[in-house]
């Protein structure tokens, strides 16, 4: 191999009083033969100039210090240029397990065995670098578009803006007035977008492509070029990140006729008012009288959830300012509003007192049931569920239906928003509810396309004030993304990770399977259909590691190749022994911090098990799974995240694919006549630490009642 | 389900409610916190929940005809903990406070002691009434001589001819306003209102049987002489606010058996003088006139009481009404003055014990005169409420088990 690997073992922490850390040392010595072992209870503290001293004078190249948890001290046992292997036996061993017991022994001595595998087969990651351009591009020049370019131009980023429409300001240049957003919140403000737009023309670096569209989008974060569609002909950029600032829709029309929307002509929506308001005065559309009686609607009820099946604060927020300059028209008209859910969050609460203080606006929880028409033109609304005691009927001069707000994505001319030239595809892939997102709490801003982000409206229901703050934030994450590119590191969530994936194409089946799973769409094929990585699309998470068949694929520092052989390097005792082993695969974002938890909390868990973390559980190959089994081990848990709509994966698919590989699992394990249930599936989250040892204890159990692995001793 | 009704909101009336001191009512956003502490309420009967929104939206036939406004007895513990600071037993009392005028007959009565400008006018009435008789007595020369004697100022017979009168008209007016109270309250039924809050559906529980045919008379004066309700009130530590609970029912009680006293003293009086000739003015050991003044005496201290704690309380905005004032000084006025009157007869003064006297006429028959249009008229419509309940089983209340403390009153319900 050529390495030098360093061993050492950490006595400190209660180590040495669990442990016979002599045998470690002296395992590492012999049995790994390790050139350099050395034993102190200090290396977090001045002991930790030993090992920089191996380092710089003995020319260690591969450290692994046998002590605490790799979540803590990072910033101690970093020792450039070598590769720093953490071997946890604080938290996983010694904090968890009783004292000098042989079983706890063996635990150590194991994880000692798997940590110097993992250092002589692992190679410290060398970044991956071309140069990048250092500007940023915004799609859509409403609110958040707008604050985008101001944020990135005033970082000093070169911004272009592209607009479809004629003139800048989106949604908010058409409202009439918008809800307060300056202290003491009870007043209505007209929209600030001729202001905005000043400020904006008058930054440096600004380009402003209005009537403009994007034709198409090719190319990786640092390098993106973009093909702009003007009335003047095409023009040719590139761009280093993009901010998708696309906007919202109302929903579509026919989703309001249950509310006589299209029938009468005195039922109109949210917009439609917004618009007759700033033209001028409210009246009824059927004889241009003046209103005397307007109803509000927010279309929120349990039905209303059939066409869309979220809510949020902006529809309550622009029903009382609606109410409101009703009100500040015809001083003596009634307002009714109607909704399920009053939603006036954080200092919109001033707002909403405000206009109940109003004694013409009158509130209720309610949902309409039937409406109709009256001779007059009023519509008559039975509404039911309301405190006011039962169903009650309303006639008003004006039904007013709140418009749901859906991404522009799913508009008409969605599609043809970003235009990306990508194998998976020209759209930005969505979340359950159709927006272009990745994790709406987790990772906001992050599209499932790297170096993309989405801010505002078209990224989730948000008024302008939080459009504004959304494109701000949103510039930054694509900053970030330059300068992360240009480095060759990973974004995000493994900020900083220089390795990448690299592929062993002799032997490529071209089968295309890396190109279909990756969910950041970060390869695409060449003429051979053999996969091309772009490596700034790249996360690093290591599911096309996981899905190749002929296990080409794999990272500096990460690798099928070292994953088999630590799975390899844990001693299995003979089937008499009557010790059971268990290999469990755990992710490293969630279940392993939540395994440390455990032994944080000091919790007792089955001994038995030999936890490997994965970078992701989409990034476990299933043939991985069977050198375990047939290497002896009893049985195979994978520790990992929820998948589905509400998935708690970093990665979005891993666990999600993990899932569809286990039926290959079963199928081979069936071959080798094992049962298939030796091998479970457990969804861990860092917060269910306490779950931890039961769920262990389970597949525990399950052992017990198959017995031992047949396979033991081949 | 019957058809729904068409509500057409009365922005008016809501606007006097707004200033007759519950303007704190438009915070409420229905979290239904009021009706969770509030002794009265019941699963079937979110009092005070609904009359916040009834008043909100305008809707005064609603608000004003059910009973459960004047089964309050404005303990506060509403208000002490509305997490909006709504004030909902302030509302309540706007609502009694504006419900004695609508039902007042004649209707003019009603506006007559709701507006200050009508004062003037309001004494003016007992002023020339008694000022006539004395004419007609020959007293508006001089003053009467020698011992101080108020029979031979004003004569028991012309007292007796105006207060019969005056208490008759009154009677008249407080049956009135009561039965126009009862007749609003059986046309919307609300003895078991039962609410759809979107939770349950269908039609109410049960209907309410015909109350008539079931008034519990007794077991509702029993009620009231026991000031039941009033000992409900004590029961829970409160929110964030005091309330007025820890004096109502004490001070409420004096007041309330030194009228009743009062009274009995102004009937042993009469029988005294008509059926045994014992002329007045009686001797203070005389037991009827212990009684009397032991009874003034609690009277005018549990006014103290009120208005004491009443003036603490004038830093909330809007809270202490004309009205509400205007009953207290009354009260005040007509048991000071009678016992000033007292003094000053046993002191001899009677320059000044004659015209002390007359003021405590003036006093007396402002008090009995317009007893159903003044806050006094809470005893016509209280009792009305109570009686109209009781049969419904509305008054009484199961206590949720989260505020039933170990010093909670049993709840033996009456009603059988």
């Amino acid at each position: 191999m050529g390495k030098k690997v360093g061993v050492y073992v950490c006595t400190g922490c209660g180590i040495g009083d669990c442990l016979d850390t002599r045998k470690l040392v002296e395992l590492a010595e012999t049995e790994c033969r390790a050139p350099v072992v050395r034993s102190s209870s200090a290396f977090c503290l001045e002991d930790a100039r030993l090992i920089r001293d191996d380092v710089e004078q003995q020319r260690v190249d591969s450290v692994v210090i046998a002590g605490c948890s790799s979540r803590v001290n990072a910033e101690v046992f970093f020792f450039k240029p070598a590769f720093v292997e953490r071997v946890n036996i604080r938290e996983r061993v010694t904090w968890g397990q009783p004292a000098n017991d042989p079983e706890t022994q063996s635990l150590a001595e194991d994880y000692l065995r798997m940590g110097i595998v993992r250092a002589q087969k692992a190679a410290p990651p060398v970044p991956y670098q071309e140069a990048t351009e250092r500007r940023v591009l915004v799609v859509g020049g409403g609110m958040a578009g707008m604050a985008a370019v101001i944020a990135a131009a005033k970082a000093g980023f070169e911004v272009v803006l592209v607009e479809r429409s004629p003139r800048l300001g989106g949604f908010a240049a058409r409202l009439h007035r918008q809800f307060p957003k300056h202290p003491p919140y009870r007043d209505l403000e007209a929209p600030a977008v001729a202001a905005t737009i000043r400020e904006l023309e008058q930054l440096p670096g600004v380009t402003v492509f209005t009537s403009s569209e994007i034709e198409q989008i090719e190319g990786q974060p640092g390098r993106f070029s973009v093909l702009v569609r003007r009335e003047e002909g095409s023009a040719e950029l590139r761009a280093g990140a993009i901010v998708l600032a696309a906007g919202w829709m109302p929903v579509e029309a026919d989703v309001l006729a249950g509310y006589g929307l299209g029938r009468y002509p005195n039922v109109v929506t949210s917009v439609a008012l917004e618009e007759m308001a700033a033209q001028g005065r409210i009246v009824r559309p059927s004889d241009g009288r003046e209103v005397q009686s307007v109803g509000l609607i927010l279309c929120d009820g349990p039905e209303d959830a059939a066409h869309l099946p979220y809510g949020g604060s902006v529809s309550s927020l622009v029903a009382l300012k609606q109410a409101m300059y009703l009100r500040e028209q015809a001083p003596s008209a009634t307002v009714y509003l109607l909704y399920e859910d009053m939603q006036a969050p954080g200092l919109y609460e001033y707002f909403y007192r405000r206009v109940q203080e109003d004694p013409g606006v009158l509130l209720s929880r309610g949902v309409v049931r039937s409406m109709g028409e009256d001779s007059d033109g009023g519509i008559l609304l039975e509404a039911e569920g309301t405190p006011i005691g039962g169903a009650v009927r309303l006639k008003v001069d004006l039904l007013v239906l709140s418009t749901g707000m859906r991404p522009a994505t799913l508009g008409p001319n969605g599609p043809g928003i970003l235009n990306l030239r990508y194998l998976q595809g020209g759209e930005l892939p969505t979340s359950a509810f159709g927006y272009p997102d990745s994790h709406y709490i987790c990772f906001p801003y992050e599209t499932q396309r790297t170096g993309i982000y989405s801010a505002g409206a078209v990224r989730k229901p948000m008024d302008l004030a939080a459009s504004a703050q959304d494109g701000a934030a949103a510039a930054l994450k694509a900053i970030q993304c330059i300068e992360k590119s240009s480095a060759g590191a990973a974004v995000h969530p493994r900020v900083g990770d220089l390795s990448y994936p690299t592929f062993f194409l002799q032997k490529c089946t071209s089968c295309g399977r890396c190109t279909q799973e990756c969910p950041f769409g970060a390869l695409e094929l060449d003429e051979k259909k053999r996969p091309v990585l772009n490596t700034n699309r790249c996360r690093r998470c290591g599911i096309c590691m996981g899905a190749c068949p002929v296990q080409i694929i794999s990272f500096n520092d990460y690798s099928i190749d070292m994953l088999s052989g630590m799975i390899k390097a844990v001693g299995i005792p003979d089937e008499f022994e009557e010790k059971p082993r268990i290999l469990a695969l755990a992710c490293e974002n969630d279940a392993c911090p939540a395994l440390d938890m455990a032994g944080l909390r000091r919790l007792q868990y089955s001994a038995a098990v030999r936890v490997i973390p994965v970078r992701c559980l989409g990034s476990v190959n299933s043939i991985l799974i069977a050198d375990a089994v047939s290497r002896g081990f009893d049985g195979v848990a994978l520790m990992g995240c929820r998948p589905g709509d509400d998935y708690q994966c970093h990665f979005i698919r891993g666990s999600e694919l993990l899932r569809r590989r286990m039926d290959n699992v079963r199928e081979t394990l069936d071959q080798l006549a094992l049962e298939s249930e030796r091998v479970q599936v457990m969804e861990v989250t860092i917060s269910e630490w306490e779950q931890i040892p039961q769920k262990l204890a389970e597949l525990d159990e399950i052992v017990a009642r198959v017995g031992p692995n047949p396979m033991k001793g081949f | 389900m019957a058809a729904a009704t068409l509500l057409q909101p009365d922005l008016n009336f809501k606007q006097r409610i707004l200033s007759l001191g519950g303007a704190d009512l438009t915070a409420c956003y229905q979290c239904g916190t009021c009706s969770v502490v509030c002794p009265i309420s019941t699963a079937d009967n979110p009092f005070p929940r609904k009359e916040m929104v009834w008043v909100q939206w305008g809707l005064k036939d609603l608000a004003l005809s059910n009973p459960s406004i004047w089964l309050c007895h404005r303990c506060g513990t509403c208000s002490a903990y509305c997490p909006r600071d709504a004030r909902p037993s302030e509302v309540m009392a706007a609502l009694r406070e504006y419900s004695i005028g609508h039902y007042a007959s004649p209707t003019f009565m009603g506006r007559a002691l709701s507006e200050p400008k009508y004062l003037p006018l309001l004494f003016a009435i007992p002023i020339i009434i008694l000022l006539i008789a004395l004419g007609l007595l020959g007293r508006l020369a001089a003053l009467p001589e020698g011992q101080v004697v108020f029979s031979k100022f004003m004569s028991t017979t012309a007292l007796e001819v105006i207060f019969i009168v005056a208490t008759a008209l009154a009677l008249v007016g407080a049956a009135l306003g009561g039965a126009r109270y009862w007749k609003a309250m059986s046309r919307l039924d609300f003895g078991f209102w039962i609410l759809d809050f979107g939770l349950r559906t269908g039609r109410p529980q049960s209907k309410i049987q015909n109350p008539k045919s079931k008034i519990q008379l007794i077991p509702t004066l029993l009620d009231i002489l026991q000031h039941r309700k009033f000992r409900q009130c004590q029961a829970e530590p409160v929110g964030t606010r005091r309330t007025h609970q820890e004096h109502l029912f004490g001070a409420h009680l004096a007041i309330f058996y030194g009228f009743l006293g009062l009274t009995l003293t102004t009937a042993s009086v009469m029988i005294g003088l008509y059926v045994f000739g014992y002329f007045t003015p009686w001797p203070l050991w005389h037991p009827v006139k212990i009684l009397g003044n032991v009874s003034g005496a609690a009277v005018a201290i549990a006014l103290v009481v009120f208005a004491l704690r009443r003036n603490p309380d004038q830093a909330r905005p809007g809270k202490n009404t004309y009205s509400d004032w205007l009953f207290l000084w009354i009260l005040f006025l007509t048991v000071g003055t009678g016992f000033l009157s007292q003094g000053l007869r046993m002191l001899e003064m009677a320059v000044l014990a004659y015209p002390t006297y007359f003021m405590h006429l003036v006093f007396v028959f402002f008090l009995l005169a317009y007893i159903p249009y003044t806050k006094f008229a809470h005893l016509v419509y209280r009792t009305v409420a109570l009686l109209y309940a009781a049969p419904s089983g509305v008054a009484e209340r199961s206590r949720p088990q989260a505020l039933a403390g170990a010093s909670a009153p049993p709840s033996e319900g009456l009603a059988p």
